[in-house]
């Protein structure tokens, strides 16, 4: 049989061997960064000048970045927009709250904990949502971060406004410290994206992403959507309540005030999409943009009030309307297009 | 020659107009059959009642002689059936190679070993990929793999969606107007890449088409529908000769 077509693009004229070549080495490459990044984080409390405010801040970014992965799960590569994952936040951080304070559980145990607790609302509310989607599921993961906000509020055993002190923190048996804590973040961290990594490299994040792109020929090709929107929803569910776990016993002291609040809802989203959703790094961009803003502000100005969620909301804009995809793919497109002169992806 | 698929007075109706009434077909083991109809005959509906993402209120369909009538769209590919959509339905934003491995989604083994990329998983995957590349070259695509599929020309994007049909290794393949806006030089593709699944694979294939030509020589058997209901069957010397047909297609007057 003679199947005889012209080429679409000059450009990729390679055979496949040459092209997983290729992509072997832009891979090695990819992750020699993300391994650098790791390093340097961790060289960052020894580095001179540093304080300890600054190891603090530093928890915090990880937190949100953490918390901005598992949105990038269900949003990014699932396709299902959400603004409420702060209900999953909330959830980590009051199980492995009250394991701790019932239980005397360590840090590590905490976590695990925390990610069941989120991981089981997740799959269950991944079930509650099966034929949502688009809007209508970004209104409904809202009522869900409303809804924990107001079972914290009420339900004695969360105690409310009055909140939940912890002991402090200790993995091992060892006691840690600010700078120790932010070792246990970090290697958390590094836990999520190595797990993130491995997921939508897989079959299953392929599944993921066939459901986000057209769900009739992803059932066609045998792609079961109820299994994999509930397990989306549940990993997601997981990965951002590992982020309240740690952000629960970083500050010793969960409450309603806190965790009641839907704002982080919304901040995870900012993040996630700024950064870009279904890219490795977009979390890490984004979750850094988000949560280092405010301190940013402080540089400057003395009364910052609600400046924070003025520039996030115009970040946002900006994002949408000249990379879609999110910063860390619009720069990628930039820098690919100043070095090889040619246009990488095509929107345009 | 056996019954692969069979479908047994299906009725669907949407409201009050009758989509299929009681239409029986018979695709047999090893050929290739066309469904034809003027338009609004029902053709699509009936491929979304044999690949089961329609529910139907009447008659039952069979694989192989087992029903199933109670099967999910997602079911379908363990009883060996792959099909494509009318309109192009590619994962457009991902490459050649990611549309054509999820179409061998259901040989991926189990899904928690996957994501944790276990040693057994890993090897499955290669062999995947592996088997991707093959389909690909044998639809030239193979230089292609690595192109986000919304920047390939149309003719590229129907042969993705019969490669990612063909990665699940299906017995049966149901094809919704495979060459519908091709021109005359993808047709011809097409038209030798069906013939070459169905010889050197051994897949059947259930067709519906708009172009004539193309049915009528690519097409073992024939069965023709309209207005929901079965009009006429038989080879496609038959079926050009057959009265009805041709007063269905053209109107009243002989040509």
């Amino acid at each position: 049989m003679e199947i005889q077509s012209s080429k679409p693009n000059e450009a990729s004229n390679l055979s496949w061997t040459e092209v997983s070549a290729q992509k072997t080495r832009e891979k090695r490459r990819n992750w020699a960064g993300m391994i650098g990044l790791f390093v340097l984080a961790a060289l960052f409390p020894m580095m001179p000048g540093v304080e300890g405010w600054m190891a603090s801040e530093a928890t915090l970014i990880i937190m949100y970045i953490m918390a901005a992965q598992g949105v990038s799960i269900l949003t990014g590569y699932t396709g299902l927009v959400t603004v409420g994952h702060g209900g999953f936040l909330a959830v980590g951080a009051y199980a492995s709250a009250l394991a701790t304070k019932y239980f005397g559980t360590d840090l590590i145990t905490a976590i695990i904990v925390g990610a069941a607790a989120a991981a089981f609302v997740g799959c269950a509310l991944g079930f509650v949502f099966l034929r949502l989607s688009g809007a209508f599921m970004a209104i409904g993961t809202l009522g869900f971060a409303f809804f924990i906000g107001t079972i914290v509020n009420n339900v004695p055993i969360f105690e409310g406004r009055e909140g939940i002190s912890l002991p402090d923190n200790h993995v091992l048996g060892f006691g840690i410290e600010d700078i120790g804590f932010f070792y246990v973040a970090l290697l958390a961290l590094a836990g999520t994206t190595l797990f993130i990594y491995a997921l939508v490299h897989s079959a299953i994040g392929r599944a993921f992403m066939s459901l986000r792109d057209s769900e009739k020929a992803a059932e066609a090709s045998g792609v079961n959507r109820i299994f994999y929107r509930t397990l989306a929803f549940t990993l997601s569910a997981a990965v951002t309540g590992v982020a309240g776990v740690l952000f629960a016993h970083y500050v010793n002291y969960v409450s309603s005030e806190v965790f009641g609040d839907i704002w982080y809802s919304v901040d995870f989203l900012v993040a996630t999409v700024v950064g870009g959703s279904a890219v490795l790094l977009g979390p890490f961009v984004g979750g850094l943009f988000v949560a280092f803003l405010p301190t940013l502000i402080e540089f400057f100005v003395d009364q910052p009030g609600d400046l924070a969620f003025i520039i996030k909301g115009g970040a946002l804009i900006l994002v949408l309307m000249v990379a879609p995809a999110g910063a860390v793919e619009g720069v990628t497109r930039l820098f690919s297009r100043l070095f090889t002169g040619r246009k990488e992806g095509s929107n345009e | 020659m056996s019954s692969h698929l069979r479908c047994e007075n299906v009725t669907v109706s949407f409201g009050g107009v009758i989509a299929c009434n009681r239409i029986t077909l018979d695709v047999s083991e090893g050929k290739i059959v066309g469904l034809i109809g003027p338009n609004g005959a029902g053709k699509t509906t009936l491929f979304n009642v044999l690949s089961r993402f329609q529910d139907y209120e009447e008659g039952h369909v069979y694989v192989r002689g087992q029903p199933v009538d109670d099967k999910k769209a997602h079911e379908m590919i363990t009883n060996g059936m792959a099909r494509t959509f009318q309109n192009i339905n590619l994962f457009s934003e991902q490459t050649t190679l990611q549309n054509i491995l999820i179409g061998a989604h259901h040989r991926i083994g189990d899904p928690f070993s996957n994501m944790l990329w276990l040693p057994n998983s890993r090897r499955n995957e290669r062999e995947l990929v592996n088997n991707a590349v093959e389909i690909a070259t044998m639809l030239n695509l193979d230089m292609e793999l690595d192109t986000i599929v919304k920047n390939l020309p149309y003719g590229f994007q129907k042969r993705i969606e019969l490669a990612r049909a063909l990665a699940a290794k299906p017995e049966i393949i149901l094809l919704d107007e495979p060459v519908a806006g091709c021109n005359d030089e993808e047709t011809a593709e097409l038209k030798s890449t069906i013939q070459q699944i169905n010889r050197d694979l051994g897949v059947t294939v259930l067709l519906v088409e708009h172009d004539m030509s193309m049915v009528m020589s690519v097409c073992d058997y024939l069965y023709v529908i309209n207005f929901g209901a079965n009009l006429a069957e038989g080879t496609p010397v038959e079926i050009k000769s057959n009265p009805d047909v041709i007063k269905a297609y053209l109107g009243e007057e002989d040509e």
